[in-house]
């Protein structure tokens, strides 16, 4: 029987499982389904809009009602009013409103005889992505009330509306986002967070495929029908695999850059190797895993904390080198790491091959970790002397 | 008059203190649940803590480009490698330069001061410089647009001051027409916007729900596979007693997690210097609350359990999505709807908002009043379901004929 006839007979075996038991296509299809739709539609506004800002307003005159009115008009903000600041300030504690606007009495008088009101806000931090956007929105509206009172001023003066501009704001900024243009928090989470769920289903699910075979103690048969090949075996399941596995991959990369349209410098084609990338160097630790533990639940249990850590260890959220520095080495451990400089590379700053050569040699070095285990995995295999459950 | 032993309330204790006892032995002697409970209840927290032990960036390296090479870019590039965000790491002669840079990824943004800039102030014309972010991380722009805007406001109130000075107004008269409203900004839950304060508040909770559903499908799944089921009422029941069964083995899990919620919730926390401005007995009655919904969320949910690992195959995705339910991150104000109503069907996402909301925020427990009321329903409604599905299990279980495990031998007890 040749290497090929072999790894024919595991696959053919292996589809007859998967006709026995669902819980393989649930596990890897329905569950990189739902968690594509999750991510796409959860953060489909990209920005988040009409956060609630808590307004009190101790004046009441027209200058402080029109503050509220621009507030309210800011795409990002909704005003509430309230009528006392103990209200409001409960309101923030519970994560109900992101911000307070304190008006105080006074505001409009002292403002008009130049005596400089103190306009105080308050930020709820807790809530992240609420409380710094809210920050930026009321800060560029104070900016802006104070420069309306300025204009007027200089108005008065008589200085021509041509050189207004230039007295109010004598330094500006021109803010440009490489690669998320419209600064589109969808984009930016689901973009590695598809893929890190990718990574997790492929670990689980091969730890779970190759760990069942000793769990019900099939693995002799699976043996069996190679003539005791063990790398026929384990390269049946993993070919098979990633077969299943970058078609469930492709689908999501077109899905997140074709059909969502979300930015991409690159070509779609370098993200579509990333992503096989990804996915046999996943398998890899997987078949790592199982080999070194051949006890099912245990790897499977040592799976699910590797590639649950390995969403924040991947640094697209807080930067590796903000992490501890004990834990940047152990960031290289994760095959997702490696797809996440690729795909700033080639999806941010549309870099050529000489620029992320070296994560796909990274990547395909962690083909070479199941070589470590395969002969422990074969002995499990064959004597069954690992507990069971 | 009859001993409390003969009273209807008297057996129901017994039998459901029987039946803890039983579900007891169960957890205790098995040993992947115990890991699962031990390892992931107490190391999980302590990992995460670690590794966002420093949330917050700082310094981020930036290349400036500076065509302008007058002596306000220069002030200006002084003051943005002062800020706590912004560290000028490299100077280049042009954005080619600066461009390969970002691309090597040796900074995360370039400063670039066009030519005119210099000439454009001394005209009196608003002058414009630009950033360039690298999206690659939001935190990178964040720092980028803070370290900059901090020195644009303070830079154009300078400027401003320095002109009406020579216009012949006295410092206080021109601060006076500049700062026409002043204003101050108060952050006071996390005051630098560090991430590990805003994520590990959020993480907390949600780590307790999903041990406690990893642990107990598994167990439920042992059950399953060793061909009993984890919901047979005592013979001795004559088919009543659901309740008895719910009680009985929820307690079991509701005192270990309550010891591994003090831990985690508490015990976490002040290993790691973590803000702990909530009451402790506040948040020991959160957490009592949250428990229990989550003994019965779980035990509601682990009905669909066969198989012992299979709740890591089909459940362990929800981890993540649990966290953004909570609207610690993508506020809740914006949630489509449909995944507004999907997050009331977990106990983390009031627990974590409670939790935020108590400890971090230092709230009082009238201020987490919606979270409490939404967690009671939630408890109420699980209590009823996890009740049905032991009754379900039982009917299904007689038609089969399956053999009860729980058949209480009195002796034993």
């Amino acid at each position: 029987m040749t290497f090929f006839e072999k790894i024919d007979r595991v696959i053919r075996r292996e589809i007859r499982i998967w006709a026995r038991r669902p819980i393989y296509l649930l596990g890897s299809v329905a569950v990189m389904a739902f968690c594509t739709v999750f991510y796409l539609t959860f953060l489909q506004d990209g920005v988040p809009s009409d956060l609630p800002i808590a307004v009190v307003d101790l004046d009441g005159t027209s200058t402080s009602r029109n503050f509220c009115r621009q507030l309210d008009a800011t795409q990002l903000g909704k005003v509430v009013h309230y009528g006392s600041f103990a209200e409001a300030q409960a309101d923030l504690q519970g994560g109900r409103v992101t911000s307070i606007c304190l008006i105080p009495e006074g505001f409009d008088r002292d403002i008009l005889s130049q005596r400089q009101p103190t306009f105080s806000f308050y930020i709820n931090g807790l809530y992240f992505l609420g409380g710094s956007l809210a920050w930026k929105d009321i800060l560029t509206m104070v900016n802006l009330t104070s420069g309306a009172v300025q204009r007027e001023v200089l108005r008065m003066k008589g200085v021509p509306e041509s050189e207004i501009g230039g007295l109010l704001r004598p330094v500006d900024i021109d803010v440009h986002q490489i690669g998320n243009p419209t600064m589109n928090y969808g984009a930016y989470l689901a973009n590695m967070m598809i893929p890190g769920m990718l990574q997790m289903v492929v670990i689980i699910v091969l730890i779970y495929s190759l760990g069942a075979e000793l769990k019900y103690g099939t693995s002799r048969h699976l043996l069996d029908s190679v003539d005791h090949d063990v790398y026929a075996a384990v390269s049946g399941k993993m070919a098979l695999y990633t077969v299943l596995f970058t078609l469930i991959g492709w689908t999501v990369e077109v899905v997140l850059y074709k059909w969502m349209h979300f930015p991409l410098a690159g070509s779609l084609w370098q993200m579509l190797l990333a992503c096989f990338l990804l996915v046999v160097a996943s398998e890899s630790v997987a078949v790592l895993i199982i080999g070194f533990v051949p006890v099912c639940r245990f790897a499977l249990s040592i799976g699910a904390l590797y590639s649950v850590l390995g969403l924040s260890l991947t640094g697209f959220t807080l930067p590796v080198e903000a992490m501890p520095a004990g834990l940047r080495g152990l960031t290289m451990m994760y095959p997702l790491r490696h797809y996440y400089e690729l795909y700033v590379q080639v999806g941010i700053f549309g870099s050529g091959f000489g620029a992320w050569y070296p994560e796909v040699l990274t990547l395909l070095l962690f083909c070479f970790l199941p070589f470590l285990v395969l002969g422990r995995l074969g002995r499990a295999y064959t004597y069954l002397d690992y507990e069971r459950n | 008059m009859k001993g409390i032993k003969e009273t209807y309330f008297g057996r129901w204790l017994g039998d459901a203190i029987r039946i803890f006892n039983l579900e007891l032995r169960h957890v205790l002697h098995d040993g992947g649940v115990m890991i699962i409970f031990v390892v992931a209840g107490f190391l999980y927290p302590i990992l995460y803590n670690f590794v966002y032990k420093n949330g917050i960036l700082e310094d981020t390296p930036i290349a400036v480009v500076d065509d302008a090479a007058c002596s306000d870019s220069r002030r200006l590039i002084r003051e943005m490698d002062a800020t706590r965000e912004i560290g000028i790491a490299w100077r280049c002669t042009d954005m080619e330069e600066a461009k390969a840079l970002l691309q090597q990824r040796k900074v995360n943004g370039i400063v670039y001061f066009p030519s005119d800039f210099g000439d454009r102030l001394a005209a009196k014309e608003t002058a414009t410089f630009s950033i360039y972010a690298d999206m690659s991380s939001f935190l990178y722009y964040k720092n980028l647009l803070m370290g900059s805007e901090f020195v644009m406001l303070h830079e154009i109130n300078r400027i401003k001051v320095e002109r009406l000075s020579l216009d012949g107004l006295t410092d206080q008269e021109a601060d006076a027409s500049v700062n026409t409203v002043r204003y101050e900004d108060v952050n006071p839950y996390n005051r630098a916007f560090s991430y590990s304060i805003f994520l590990i508040s959020a993480i907390l909770m949600l780590i307790i729900q999903q041990v406690m559903f990893y642990g107990m499908s598994m167990s439920v799944g042992t059950m399953r596979e060793e061909n009993r089921s984890f919901a047979s009422l005592p013979d001795s029941l004559t088919g009543r007693g659901v309740g008895r069964v719910v009680l009985g083995r929820g307690g079991v899990y509701w005192l270990l997690f309550m010891i591994i919620g003090i831990y985690v919730c508490c015990i976490v926390p002040a290993m790691f210097g973590f803000p702990q401005r909530g009451s402790f007995w506040d948040i020991l009655v959160l957490l009592a609350l949250f428990v229990t919904v989550c003994v019965f969320f779980s035990m509601t949910w682990t009905t669909l359990v066969t198989r012992r690992e299979s709740a890591f195959l089909l459940f362990l995705f929800m981890s993540p999505v649990c966290v953004f339910l909570t609207g610690f991150s993508w506020p809740t104000t914006a949630f489509p709807a449909f995944w507004k109503g999907f997050s009331y069907l977990f106990p983390s996402t009031f627990g974590c908002q409670g939790f935020i909301n108590l400890n971090t925020a230092g709230a009082r427990l009238d201020v987490i009043a919606p979270q409490l009321r939404a967690l009671c329903i939630q408890g109420i409604v699980y209590y009823i379901l996890a009740c049905a599905a032991v009754y379900v299990e039982n009917f299904v279980l007689k038609r089969k004929g399956v053999r009860s495990t729980s058949t209480l031998p009195e002796s034993t007890f």
